[in-house]
């Protein structure tokens, strides 16, 4: 009896997983496939599978110039985060007046999705200069809110004995953060870089909206434009996306349970 | 003023000399405010600021170069009087958040099953919640072509299994082109749910299932009066993101099908970006983000009744 409920449950779960997988298969599939991708029946397995599709991706786009600028972008969201979310953190483990209304204002801010903000967002970006700029690409994901308290509970977390021994040290503030709370807070930092690069990495719209000239496009744009003058006719446009989806993945496999951690921590606790 | 638990040096020394005391308790008023600022300044310029800006848009006339002139309520009256478009997009976007607490169920089914000593738990776990960390504009390239008319491996099972005799195109017919994104954005966004019901579902007391067990409580009888309930504020939460998915479905809607054919898939936020950026009407897309704005606050809202009336409040923090 239980036995055959064990089983039923592997036997759902095989298929629940064949599901999700098979938009996987079937893009790596399409990638290396040599024939005529629209042969009907399409074959199920690759004849013959070769790699020119990724080979012309690197070298008959500006793939090289899209993976350059999404990779400045990344770097400048993923080390402005780690910093200045560390500060607001540190900050909001302290007490002082208007706590209560800067938490409340945090948590208001977490209900208002980016896309609701585009067009002041875009007349902002504009006034300030920033179109067509690595900083107006980063700019709106510097800091964000959900890793903030991913932070705030990490220093909590650190025992306050430890703080006050260093103090005692006669350890500044400055140093009390980083020799003494900022290496006990690696799997905050994780969290924060691997959340940090997914978005800024995987963000289309706004990029959309504020870079105008191809040398500033970061990869999901450069995507979406070979997309729109090849439609779906090249085995090219599936290397592509194979070799965009590459670092997310792999940066999610190595780091699922941090990146999990993130995301669920705003759900369920502060 | 309080000294707060734990981080307040107000050792009986300090209380001696309280000059010290004031001009340590200043500097850390000062760090707090230089460490909170560059993070305010960003949520202001980025998410208070347009909020504001957008609302005044709304009740203006304006475009680049030209001066506003005040407008009152004439973008909301063209919008709700005599927008077609409009209305189709809003039927789109509830339809989108509709289909989420079937999403939502659908996850709390495989959260369920791999929430036990299953051997090889972590592994489904893994595989479902893989498609969620991926940029969305390439999940809608492979969905674009799995539904492909001659190359796609959905028509092609269908064709094989006999239920279909012609192969259906589905992003360019009016009637399964928004069932089609809907299915693609599911397949997203379920790994997410699945994990923020796994959150709730393990910190429910396992002292409460023994109890109802020796009080001879058969398992569905569980599932109803404990796991349910008990899975409210993870359920909500889940709705909250299923309600803000339809804002940010975008990439995916724009990839699929740019809203067609016709406006069949015009989301709200599709829409928002054709008026503003397409037409440059930045005053009409205001009064539409508006729109969905309100549409986003009244949602979460019932959704917030339906778990109690207190999920995600400031005391649970």
């Amino acid at each position: 009896m239980r036995q055959r409920g064990t089983f039923l449950r592997h036997a759902t779960l095989v298929g629940v997983s064949a599901i999700m997988l098979v938009p996987f298969y079937w893009v790596l599939k399409t990638a290396v496939t040599n024939e005529n991708i629209y042969a009907y029946p399409p074959r199920l397995l690759p004849e013959s599978p070769h790699l020119f599709n990724f080979v012309d991706v690197w070298y008959f786009i500006p793939f090289p110039r899209y993976l350059l600028n999404s990779l400045i972008v990344s770097a400048l969201v993923v080390a402005s985060n780690i910093v200045f979310n560390a500060m607001a953190g540190y900050a909001l483990t302290k007490s002082f007046a208007g706590k209560r209304a800067i938490l409340l204002l945090f948590l208001s801010c977490m209900l208002i999705p980016f896309q609701a903000t585009i067009i002041p967002a875009y007349l902002i970006t504009s006034k300030l200069g920033l179109l067509n700029s690595y900083l107006g690409l980063a700019f709106p994901l510097l800091s964000t809110i959900v890793c903030i308290f991913v932070f705030k509970a990490a220093f909590e977390a650190v025992p306050q004995s430890l703080v006050d021994a260093a103090r005692i040290d006669g350890l500044s503030e400055w140093r009390v953060i980083l020799r003494v709370l900022m290496p006990l807070s690696k799997a905050a930092i994780a969290t924060n870089v691997v959340l940090a690069f997914i978005w800024s990495w995987n963000a289309f719209l706004w990029p959309l909206i504020i870079t105008r000239e191809p040398t500033m496009q970061t990869l999901p744009l450069g995507l979406a434009r070979f997309l729109s003058y090849m439609e779906d006719t090249t085995g090219a446009l599936y290397a592509f996306a194979v070799m965009v989806l590459a670092p997310s993945i792999f940066v999610f496999l190595m780091a699922q349970k941090e990146f999990i951690r993130g995301l669920t921590s705003g759900a369920t606790k502060g | 003023m309080m000294p707060a638990a734990g981080d307040a040096p107000g050792g009986p020394a300090a209380e001696r000399r309280d000059g010290w005391w004031q001009r340590k308790r200043t500097r850390e008023l000062a760090l707090v405010a230089c460490f909170l600022l560059p993070s305010l300044v960003v949520f202001f310029l980025y998410r208070v600021l347009p909020l504001g800006w957008n609302l005044l848009l709304s009740v203006q006339y304006w475009s680049p170069l030209k001066p506003a002139r005040w407008a009152g309520l004439d973008h909301y009256e063209e919008m709700l009087l005599y927008d077609d478009v409009f209305w189709q997009s809003l039927t789109n976007t509830l339809i989108f958040i509709g289909a989420a607490p079937f999403a939502i169920a659908l996850a709390l089914g495989i959260a369920l099953l791999v929430n036990s000593d299953l051997k090889g738990a972590a592994v489904y776990r893994s595989i479902v919640f893989l498609s969620y960390p991926l940029m969305t504009v390439a999940v809608g390239i492979i969905w674009r072509w799995m539904y492909d008319e001659r190359g796609g491996i959905i028509n092609f099972a269908l064709r094989e299994s006999g239920l279909v005799a012609k192969p259906i195109p589905f992003l360019q017919s009016f009637e399964w082109a928004l069932p089609s994104v809907i299915v693609a954005e599911v397949w997203q966004v379920l790994g997410f749910y699945m994990i923020i019901i796994l959150t709730g579902l393990q910190s429910i007391p396992q002292h409460l299932y023994e109890a109802a067990s020796i009080d001879g409580a058969p398992r569905w009888a569980q599932f109803w009066r404990i796991t349910l309930p008990m899975l409210k504020p993870s359920l909500f939460l889940c709705a909250v993101v299923g309600i803000l998915n339809s804002f940010t479905s975008f990439d995916l809607v724009y990839i699929m099908t740019n809203g067609g054919p016709g406006h069949a898939t015009e989301l709200l936020i599709t829409y928002i970006y054709k008026s503003g950026f397409g037409q440059t009407k930045f005053d009409y897309a205001a009064a539409l983000t508006v729109a969905q704005f309100i549409l986003l606050l009244a949602l979460t809202y019932l959704a917030n009744r339906a778990a109690g009336g207190n999920a995600g409040s400031l005391e649970r923090r």
